[in-house]
């Protein structure tokens, strides 16, 4: 287990926090969930991202809805 | 041959020229899935009466001369993702329990108005949020994964239960269920074919499209799919383009990528002789074969799950605070631990996103299309949870099944999975074909042309 790992206590009140309340015999297990997908996301942090922005956008314009079928 | 046995375009063919009724078609249809069924569970609800009714409505239409095009009485199985109205989409998931369409989705009401007869809706890893399906049995041996997540869609088009199919893309779950049961799938470009009235699993990785037999058929779907909906905010409008291939199988001029790196590592040994089998093929028929290096691939997997972990946990926002104990529980576990992911790692993975774009657009300045395994390995046996590569490592067998695919849903580009050949245990393999955003056209040009030089596909040999 490294420093940034979470502890399942950490994560019943961090999902608390989101608004999950989570059942006592769920906080073993999320943990060790959260900790493996963090694993895989934390390597973009090596990343310069310099300007680059996100990839979402969105259009000012509402567009009509006026779909063809 | 039996009228379930033919493709799409054979089937259309025939209807048009009043060979075959879209009556006796339907009839055949369902008396196959009638017997396939209790072997592959491909579909959640079969609406045999409304398909009948439908067929001579389409039979009417028919003797009348009125044919609304190459999809008219042609019978289409949906993803249980996808809205028909007045029907449950249950997403095979207890949570939707009761549901009920109060309208058709976007792509549903194209197939209607294109004449295609819904036969039913197809089983889906429950939310599309897994690549195995297990509620269906892998055509080919009921022993296996069918893939996922539209692991029914494709089952049933492998299996003559419906002539044709949807699916929905995420990371693969088109191309991997289609791979796994030797049919074609294509995950289009992204905004090419509208969402609007399709559950999600992930907005900014999610796509529709068809699973059919052939290239051929694919392109005939596709046709009827396209085109502008503002009710998706990923649509966009592109101008019409006829995608059927032509006949001539040159390829001549075509730049044909074969990757140096990812695509071949960690792949079975006959995945990646049969790819190579059939890129040789591309280079016989005139392609010209151009070594490339696939951009920032420590990043890929980060980036897929960076987007849809958070994505997939704000969508169920709701229902995983009212009724979380009826999910299935691998499911539910990844959309509670995705409330545990910050904001920080979704918009790195976002910017990520626009990098890795960047880096795909310059390849593919370089080359036509990209030609790769579909997916690292067949379909492994129901219940096997990983994969061991010769080096030693160990990898889940939805991550391996996702690994290939993932990049065309992170950088939106198209990807068609074509069969090519089996490995020793008889199973099918897949070639992918990725090309430049809203090059449809050249991808099923490449995999058609492919298509003509192997002989006819014949169905999953099941009873």
């Amino acid at each position: 287990m490294s420093s940034a790992d979470i502890t399942p206590p950490e994560a019943a009140r961090w999902a608390a926090r989101a608004g999950l309340p989570l059942p006592d015999d769920r906080h073993s297990a999320i943990a060790a969930t959260a900790d493996h997908i963090h694993s895989v996301v934390a390597v973009l942090r090596e990343l310069n991202f310099g300007e680059t922005p996100p990839a979402s956008a969105f259009r000012a314009e509402k567009e009509k809805h006026d779909a063809a079928v | 041959m039996q009228p379930y046995e033919l493709s799409l375009a054979a089937a259309a063919q025939e209807i048009r020229v009043r060979r075959l009724s879209p009556v006796e078609l339907v009839d055949s249809v369902l008396n196959r899935i009638e017997r396939v069924e209790p072997h592959v569970a491909a579909y959640v609800a079969v609406f045999a009466d409304q398909a009948r009714r439908t067929a001579r409505e389409a039979e009417r239409e028919a003797a009348q001369g009125s044919f609304r095009g190459p999809l008219h009485g042609i019978p289409v199985g949906l993803k249980d993702m996808i809205d028909v109205v007045g029907v449950s989409t249950t997403a095979s998931s207890r949570t939707r329990a009761g549901h009920r369409a109060a309208s058709d989705s976007t792509v549903a009401a194209r197939l209607r108005a294109a004449g295609a007869i819904l036969m039913g809706k197809t089983h889906t890893h429950e939310f599309a949020y897994g690549l195995t399906t297990p509620q269906t049995n892998n055509a080919w041996d009921r022993g296996r994964v069918a893939g996922g997540s539209s692991g029914g869609s494709a089952v049933a088009v492998a299996s003559g239960a419906a002539t044709f199919a949807l699916g929905t893309d995420t990371g693969g779950s088109i191309r991997v269920p289609a791979t796994l049961n030797g049919v074609v799938g294509l995950k289009p470009t992204y905004g090419l074919v509208p969402r609007h009235g399709v559950t999600s699993l992930s907005w900014s990785l999610d796509h529709v499209g068809p699973i059919t037999r052939t290239v051929d058929d694919t392109a005939l779907v596709l046709a009827a799919l396209v085109g502008h909906d503002p009710r998706d905010p990923a649509s966009v409008a592109v101008p019409g383009v006829d995608y059927r291939p032509h006949s001539d199988p040159d390829l001549t001029g075509v730049r044909v990528g074969v990757p140096r790196n990812y695509y071949f590592a960690h792949v079975d040994a006959d995945v990646e002789a049969a790819v190579r089998r059939a890129v040789a093929r591309l280079e016989a028929l005139g392609a010209r074969l151009i070594e490339i290096d696939i951009p920032m691939t420590r990043y890929i997997q980060a980036v897929q799950w960076g987007l849809m972990v958070p994505e997939a946990t704000a969508y169920h926002e709701s229902t995983l605070r009212t009724v979380p104990e009826l999910y299935q529980a691998d499911v539910r576990i990844l959309l509670e631990a995705g409330e545990l992911m910050g904001a920080g790692d979704y918009l790195r993975a976002q910017r990520a996103r626009t990098l890795m774009r960047e880096e795909w657009s310059r390849v593919l300045e370089e080359v036509d299309v990209i030609a790769a395994p579909a997916v690292p390995m067949a379909a492994v046996p129901s219940g096997q949870e990983t994969v061991t590569w010769p080096d030693g490592t160990v990898e889940s067998v939805s991550d391996a099944y996702v690994r290939l695919s993932s990049p065309a849903n992170i950088t939106g580009v198209p990807a068609l999975s074509v069969p090519v050949g089996h490995d020793a245990a008889g199973m099918p393999i897949g070639m992918q074909l990725l090309g430049r955003p809203f090059a449809e056209r050249t991808l099923l040009r490449v995999g058609h042309a492919y298509e003509r030089t192997q002989s006819a596909r014949s169905l999953a040999p099941l009873p």
